[in-house]
């Protein structure tokens, strides 16, 4: 019986694609809205995790317990809800965010509380009641629901066929934490469907101002929270639906939807693009030991180890190819800032030799590497360089050689006149008695 | 010969026996009131080191004390002056953590396991008793035994000298006033005697001297200045000569081995007028030899021509290597001692320090009382033999007066001084009353003025004929006249009072005025009861027991050396006033906005921040007074943006009530003093300053970049954390709005097509 589990449960993980941080997932839906999203959640159990559904308006279960988040994602698709419990509230959503919860957030057309959320991220959504309209390509199904051309990028799996989009559209901010994942076509505009043409004869007229329109707006923008987890806005929730996913692309084809709700969720679960430095080691060359504080013009060896996760093994493993990895070796400023190449006989480990800087000084390791879509990775090694210690100079110095010479010959000059002086000496006080 | 009153009759040999027996006891009672009497710190309040650059002294000394001289030769601190570090064994004066370390391991040799920090609170009085032997040697020399023992009386109980040297005030003053005074001893012993032997002490001590304090350089021009002086009175002699070249070349080339002086005996303007004298005198002896040797006629021309030539090349020698950087020029901090605006312009680090103040007049009263009449009496009397120490100490008087009114802090070198002429003065006066000769009274016609007898008393000493015709008539007169032991007696008693009156006004001044150890205050309660404001140590305690070892603390450099000493935690900026660009990062953090600062803060990894604020209970040493001099510093190294005006009212008044400049209540510094300030009062109209008498408006500024993290019992100290930054990258205003639920205003995308027209 027990190899038999044993199998069981090798073969499960084997399977199941697990996140980095943890496996329970709280999904916040209305019942009614439950039933749009059976494909999604069944793809979400699938790869093992633990869903817990919860009403908009239900106190039970709560995402905070004095401060401790009881869940390790939040999925909000309630998006056409207007008022939710007292304890989901925006502030909460960021607290969550920085106590590394990863959060799923659906806009909709309905103005609710996400609407002062997305600002804080930098996504300004438009008026409430505008959805995103195109009237390209020409379908039967109405204008709101369209059709979006999926870029490629580092989340979304390559060649992904296009994928059905039915919400709103968002401005997206220069923030560097923002990651872009799905854009607006470039026909396509957020507008109320009853008055399209006039209002928008009317932007163009004021140059655009104001035009919530074009491939700039975002559709489904990640944000990765500095020290904390991972933001996902959803224009809207029906791009995860069954509906949507099982929907047939105008040209007959079959829709890329159940292949980006696995890739934006793999993503925002921290499955994918999850790095991590495992280990950072400083010390002279032809040494081991980290050394507490270095001499100037020391030659310092510094070696750092990157873990990628591998949500299909459940493991982290060695991260190998990065090129443009830095070192910046700082004090106020960077005195020494260098690449750090890949070591090829130990995978997942940079190494990299420098001279310490001639400046005494309180120097920080610093490597800070921020890709769009990855784990910024960060660290930061205090340590001293000091001046050579009082016995830590060269004792004889080639410039110094007159000097040297100089007190040498005082020394012989003093002996031989002390000698002279005191021979000559007798002889005088001889002709004194003489006299 | 008639007395004025009858000597009891003792042998000589007793006589003098017993004389060297009191000396020995005087001596030993004046050591003894030397310490007691700077004991009262430790008993008004405990065994605490005093002040701020002590604290440093401490702490080094214990680095010394645990981990041995090599390894505090070679301490680098890279929790001072944050993250640029201090190379401390190159940056200090190692004499007096040298002593207390060298104490304490013979103590323990001893196995008698004295405690660090009472071997360094006890250092200073140890060595009072120490300065007044050495004052007593050096009057000796310029008096006689007695005279010597007042002066070690003076030395032992000045307030001058015992503001710097209380228990507990553990500064390089302490030992470094009797390295003074035993340094002019030996060298005024060696141009008595023409000892190579003496001038080689003079030079090691000099040398003790010299790793001990920086004001070493005092010594440095004295002795050449004293030289100089002999020489063009005509006074070269080969005693001079001699011990000045032992001196000078064994001192110059020991004090260079102090790594922190280095080459500056050979490199620095300060260093040259010793150097000038030294080569003086070469050329000096050397003519004294010529002469010997040569015809009058020839050595006259010789002497035109060579003076005229050294002359020529010396000074042309000397600006040609400041000119090209061989010898370093003044420095602003000796600018400043001769020009006393001139730190205020160029140097507002150096005048920011209230010691380096010109001195009031009441203070020199209040540190010296009775010897200030006595000194100018005193240093007139040395005219009267003018030996070669008496020019020492005519000059050490000029130049010590001089100094001690520019800087306050230079009335320490003052106070030896002055401790030597008025015991000389002080002698001569007891000497000639107690004295009990009285001169014979010579047979004259003419019968005596009454008013003849005042001036009897100075006419024994100096005596024109004249006013020895008016002497002799009133010795004529009869019994009444000044020699007898009535006058005698009022003259002495009255001299006697004055003592007394010196020792009452020096016991109070040192237990009321300079026993405070600063760290610990003191006020009264109604019914008279001390009350203890412990609002520093309290705080420090706070940073040492709930921050993380490395969490770097930024305050203003005041408090430095207290918070590495205390809190033991990485500082900005300390006492050691090295980098001014540094300090005006610190002050221009102070002074700018939050927005300004916070890059500052982060920039520099600051954790917390130190402000000192006095507003509730009155303690004017506080920050916000102290802010202009932030400003002014950060103004001088960022003139653009940080103003001085902007600071003030436009009446020009220095506010911090509902009147005062935008600029200053935006400053960080104004906000984190009074940041709940008015919550303290209930917010009412009640908010008061005690410090600047003003009322605060009823809103507290508020603080989106920082927390407060600790306030004293007192607020005398309110820490600060700093915040990090916002994970979602908002700036820490709009992400505090957030939490507080203020709602944002609705943006629209921007345009990125202009308008067609």
């Amino acid at each position: 019986m027990l190899p038999l589990l044993s199998l069981l449960i090798s073969l499960v993980t084997l399977v199941v694609a697990r996140s980095s941080t943890g496996t329970d997932v709280l999904v916040i839906v209305s019942a009614e809205e439950q039933k749009d999203y059976t494909l999604f959640f069944e793809d979400l159990e699938g790869r093992g995790y633990d869903l817990f559904f919860r009403e908009p308006k239900a106190e039970k279960p709560v995402l905070l317990d004095a401060d401790v988040p009881q869940f390790h994602h939040v999925l909000m698709l309630a998006s056409d809800t207007k008022a939710f419990a007292s304890d989901i509230t925006p502030q909460n959503i960021v607290e969550l965010l920085t106590k590394n919860v990863n959060v799923v957030v659906a806009l909709s057309p309905k103005q609710n509380l996400f609407y002062t959320l997305a600002p804080e991220f930098g996504l300004v959504p438009p008026p409430p009641g505008t959805p995103l309209i195109s009237y390209f390509p020409e379908r039967t199904d109405p204008p709101t629901v369209l059709p979006v051309h999926v870029a490629p990028g580092p989340i979304v799996t390559p060649n992904t066929p296009p994928v059905w989009f039915s919400g709103i559209p968002f401005s997206v901010g220069n923030s560097p934490l923002l990651v872009p994942i799905l854009n607006a076509p470039s026909e396509s505009f957020a507008s109320d469907s009853d008055s399209t043409t006039e209002s928008i004869v009317e932007s163009v007229e004021k140059g655009g101002e104001g035009l919530w329109a074009g491939s700039s707006l975002g559709l489904v923008t990640g944000f990765q929270v500095t020290d904390g987890g991972r933001a996902l806005f959803l224009g809207g929730g029906a791009i995860l639906s069954d509906a949507f996913a099982n929907k047939a692309l105008p040209d007959g084809s079959s829709s890329g939807n159940k292949q980006i709700a696995h890739d934006v969720s793999a993503w925002a679960f921290q499955e994918s693009l999850v790095l991590r430095i495992d280990e950072t080691s400083h010390h002279v060359v032809n040494a081991t030991e980290p050394k507490e504080y270095y001499t100037t013009n020391d030659q310092v060896v510094y070696t750092t180890k990157i873990s990628r996760w591998n949500a299909k093994e459940n493991e982290w493993e060695p991260h190998t190819g990065v090129d443009d990895l830095q070192l910046e070796f700082t004090m106020l400023d960077p005195h020494v800032r260098t690449g750090i190449p890949e070591d090829l006989a130990r995978p997942g480990t940079y190494s990299v030799t420098f001279r310490a800087p001639d400046r005494h000084g309180v120097f920080k390791f610093i490597v800070d590497y921020r890709r769009k879509g990855w784990t910024h990775l960060k660290s930061a090694i205090t340590v001293p360089v000091v001046p050579p210690r009082h016995d830590g100079y060269p004792r004889f110095l080639s410039a110094a050689w007159p000097y040297y010479a100089g007190a040498v010959s005082t020394s012989v000059g003093f002996v031989l006149f002390a000698a002279l002086y005191l021979a000559g000496e007798t002889k005088e006080a001889g002709k004194k008695k003489k006299e | 010969m008639a007395t004025a009153y009858t000597l009891p009759d003792i042998s000589p040999t007793a006589v003098k026996n017993t004389a060297s027996l009191v000396r020995i006891v005087a001596l030993a009672l004046i050591s003894g009131a030397a310490i007691a009497s700077r004991l009262f710190a430790v008993i008004n309040f405990e065994s605490i080191i005093h002040e701020f650059d002590p604290w440093f002294n401490y702490r080094a000394t214990k680095v010394l004390a645990s981990q041995g001289f090599y390894e505090f030769w070679n301490w680098f601190d890279p929790t001072a002056w944050y993250p640029l570090g201090r190379v401390v064994g190159g940056t200090v004066y190692p004499g007096l953590m040298a002593t207390s370390g060298v104490i304490y391991n013979v103590l323990h040799k001893l196995n008698l396991p004295v405690d660090i920090r009472n071997i360094c609170v006890l250092l200073a009085p140890g060595f009072s008793a120490l300065t007044a032997w050495a004052t007593y040697m050096f009057t000796k020399e310029m008096k006689d035994a007695s005279a010597g023992l007042l002066a070690a009386a003076f030395i032992g109980i000045t307030p001058g000298y015992i503001s710097r040297s209380v228990a507990g005030s553990y500064d390089n003053e302490a030992i470094a006033i009797f390295l003074l005074m035993f340094t002019f001893f030996l060298w005024i012993k060696a141009v008595k005697l023409g000892s190579a032997l003496y001038g080689s002490l003079a030079a090691l001590f000099y040398f003790y001297m010299v790793a001990a304090w920086g004001g070493y350089a005092f010594i440095t021009n004295m002795i050449p200045v004293h030289a100089l002086t002999l020489m063009l009175m005509g006074r070269y002699s080969s005693r001079l000569y001699v011990a000045y070249c032992s001196w000078y070349a064994i001192g110059t080339l020991s004090s260079m081995q102090v790594p922190f002086v280095g080459f500056q005996p050979v490199r620095t303007s300060e260093h040259m007028g010793a150097l000038g004298v030294f080569g003086l005198l070469q050329i000096v002896a050397f003519a004294q030899l010529a002469r010997a040797h040569m015809s009058s006629k020839q050595f006259k021309d010789l002497l035109f021509y060579s003076v005229i030539g050294i002359g020529l090349i010396g000074a042309g020698g000397f600006v040609g290597l400041t000119y090209m950087g061989w010898i370093a020029p003044w420095t602003g901090r000796f600018y400043s001692l001769w020009d006393t605006g001139y730190a205020k312009k160029y140097i507002p680090i150096i005048a920011s320090v209230s010691e380096h103040q010109p001195t009031a007049w009441p203070s020199f009263f209040m540190d010296l009382q009775l010897l200030i009449f006595l000194f100018p009496a005193g240093v007139i009397l040395c005219f009267r033999e003018l030996r070669d120490e008496h020019v020492f100490v005519i000059i050490y008087a000029l130049v010590g007066s001089y100094f001690a009114g520019v800087m306050v802090r230079l009335m320490l070198t003052l106070t030896p001084c002055v401790c030597v002429s008025a015991a000389v003065a002080f002698s001569s006066l007891l000497d000639t009353y107690l004295d009990p000769a009285k001169p014979e009274v010579p047979v004259v016609e003419e019968t005596a003025p009454a008013t003849a007898s005042k001036p009897a008393a100075t006419a024994t000493a100096t005596g024109t004929s004249a006013i020895d015709d008016v002497v002799n008539a009133a010795k004529k007169s009869g019994k009444r006249g000044i020699f007898d032991l009535d006058t005698r007696l009022i003259i002495v008693f009255n001299a006697f009072c004055m003592l007394s009156f010196f020792v009452l006004h020096c016991t109070w001044v040192t237990s009321n005025a300079y026993s405070s150890p600063s760290v610990v205050l003191a006020s009264q309660n109604q019914d008279g009861s001390q009350h203890i404001i412990d609002d520093f140590r309290e705080a420090y305690y706070w940073l040492r027991q709930n921050t993380p070892e490395t969490s770097v603390v930024m305050s203003w450099w005041d408090y430095g050396y207290q918070i590495a000493g205390m809190a033991d935690r990485p500082t900005l900026v300390d006492n050691n006033t090295w980098n001014n660009t540094h300090i005006a990062t610190v002050g221009k953090a102070m002074a700018s906005t939050e927005e300004v600062a916070y890059p500052i803060l982060r920039k520099h990894d600051v954790e917390y921040v130190l402000v000192i604020f006095g507003g509730l209970i009155g303690y004017s040493g506080d920050d916000i007074n102290k802010f202009l001099w932030m400003v002014r510093i950060s103004q001088g190294v960022w003139p653009d943006e940080i103003q001085e005006p902007n600071y003030f009212t436009p009446q020009g008044e220095y506010r911090v009530d509902d009147r005062a400049s935008a600029t200053m209540k935006n400053s960080l510094m104004y906000k984190m003093s009074y940041y709940r300030f008015a919550e303290l009062f209930g917010g009412s109209k009640q908010a008061m300053d005690r410090v600047r008498n003003q009322r605060l408006p009823t809103v507290s500024p508020t603080l989106d970049y920082l927390d407060e993290a600790f306030t004293s019992e007192n607020w005398i100290v309110r820490i600060y954390q700093v915040k990090k930054e916002d994970p979602l990258g908002r700036d820490l205003k709009s992400a505090n709005a957030f939490t507080d639920g203020k709602k944002r205003k609705r943006s629209k995308p921007v345009s990125r097509r202009r308008a067609i027209m």
